[in-house]
């Protein structure tokens, strides 16, 4: 009879039989051992929960993260398209703007070889004006496509020797055939070094210094420095002149494509430069700021972004 | 003996005209055959097509060819001619505005013997002519063709 009830007892749920008349001590260890089981499995239910919540939100994670896999993908291809519209119009232009202005030089100079003989000096100075037009407008279309090709071009991080850089343009700068004349002292820091793409922080230095060039063509002692100082966020590289310098009140448009703060006439130039050198320094995670005073010189200043050497 | 031959393969009428006056104004003494597309230059050094009368082994000493041309286009022209064994050796001369990297590349990897730039300014590009027809026309050993007669 007994067995039965104890059957009962269990398939409804019971976990233990005891039978009366009670030992205490049994009974104060079974409920003890009952009691410890309960609170066990109450602590299993608990993490069972929030094993469940961290499944479901490494789920949401997972769902985020293949959505943004997929717009990043999306923006990829995005890209392509915008650098292929680019190289094909940058394709059209080298080819196609610059077919017009071959005629109207080089046939300008037919004009003045063949037919010097019915021409005046009158005549003849305004087809030299209209040569010098074509190739300023061949040289603006040559700047346009060196900042559109700094857009679309990858970016080759490496250690780059910025001194053995400035001393290689200094070179270049010297050895041009107008240059003869010039009294021009190059000052560059030995051991400057960062990290970055080399061609195109040669593009960089080569425009920086170019202008310094340009800029000081009028002082007999021309001096042009490379060199870096350390600032609170860390080290920039600067180049100065003491040159014809500019007004800071105009310093912001410096930059700007096409902006110039001469008169052609006193410095020739069609304001890319400065654009394209920017373009550089911003894709390298960098910033460029300007100082200068009119008579006195310019000094411009650039970092690199972490790519930096400390 | 035959006068030297320069084929210029431009599809442009203004700087045909260019050409032909940098070379009289350095008074250079070839001959110039003008083709206006890929495929009339293909046509001609082949000796097909509209040109299909003429002797096909007397080639050009060099070829002046420009790179954006109707029809086919310079690279395709150029990549023709290396395949073929009559034109394998042919001088070409690549003459273009574009100084585009991939043009450039693309250019030797077709394996020209050249590649000049034509400038805005005249002077600089009459200068560039000359240079060219006075080293391919004068200088330069043409490559050996068989049955020749000089």
């Amino acid at each position: 009879m007994a067995d039965v009830q104890l059957v009962r007892g269990y398939s409804v749920g019971a976990v233990d039989y005891l039978f009366k008349p009670l030992d205490a001590e049994v009974l104060r260890s079974k409920v003890a051992v009952f009691v410890e089981l309960a609170k066990k499995s109450a602590l299993i239910r608990k993490q069972t929960t929030e094993l469940v919540q961290r499944e479901a939100e490494a789920r949401r994670l997972a769902d985020a993260r293949a959505q943004l896999l997929v717009d990043l993908e999306q923006k990829n291809r995005d890209l392509e398209a915008v650098n292929k519209e680019l190289e094909t119009f940058s394709y059209s232009v080298s080819h196609d703007l610059r077919a017009p202005l071959r005629s109207i030089d080089g046939f300008s100079q037919a004009l003045l070889d063949d037919y010097a003989a019915t021409l005046d000096d009158g005549g003849a100075q305004y087809l030299r004006h209209v040569r010098e037009a074509a190739q300023h407008m061949g040289e603006l279309i040559d700047g346009l496509l060196a900042l559109a090709r700094v857009t679309r071009s990858a970016l080759h991080r490496q250690e780059v020797d910025l001194s053995q850089l400035a001393r290689d343009v200094a070179a270049r700068l010297r050895n041009h055939e107008r240059a003869s004349a010039r009294q021009v002292e190059f000052v560059v820091e030995p051991g400057l070094s960062a990290e970055g793409d080399a061609r195109l922080l040669a593009v960089v230095l080569d425009n920086l210094l170019g202008n310094a060039w340009k800029f000081t063509s009028k002082r007999p002692e021309a001096r042009i420095e490379v060199g870096k100082f350390v600032k609170d966020d860390g080290p920039a590289f600067f180049v100065r002149d003491n040159g014809a310098g500019f007004d800071m009140a105009y310093a912001s448009k410096l930059f700007g494509a096409f902006q110039r703060l001469h008169a052609a006439a006193e410095f020739e130039g069609h304001g890319i430069g400065l654009a394209t050198v920017q373009r550089i320094v911003h894709r390298h995670g960098g910033r460029i700021w300007a100082e200068g005073r009119v008579g006195v010189g310019a000094t411009f200043h650039f970092t690199l972004g972490e790519g930096e050497r400390k | 003996m035959r006068d030297r031959v320069m084929l210029l393969v431009e599809d442009n009428p203004r700087d045909e005209e260019l050409t032909l006056l940098a070379l009289r104004k350095h008074h250079l003494k070839c001959e110039v055959t003008i083709v206006r597309d890929g495929a009339e230059a293909l046509d001609y050094l082949f000796a097909t097509g509209a040109h299909a009368g003429r002797d096909a082994c007397l080639l050009p000493e060099v070829v002046l060819l420009d790179l954006k041309l109707p029809k086919i286009d310079g690279l395709e022209v150029l990549r023709r001619l290396r395949a073929d064994d009559r034109t394998k050796f042919l001088p070409v001369v690549i003459l273009t505005a574009s100084n585009e990297e991939t043009d450039l590349l693309g250019g030797y990897d077709a394996g020209c013997n050249g590649y000049v730039l034509k400038p805005v300014d005249f002077n600089q590009f009459a200068e560039a002519v000359r240079q060219l027809a006075l080293y391919w026309l004068d200088f330069n050993e043409t490559p050996p063709r068989t049955g020749m007669i000089p």
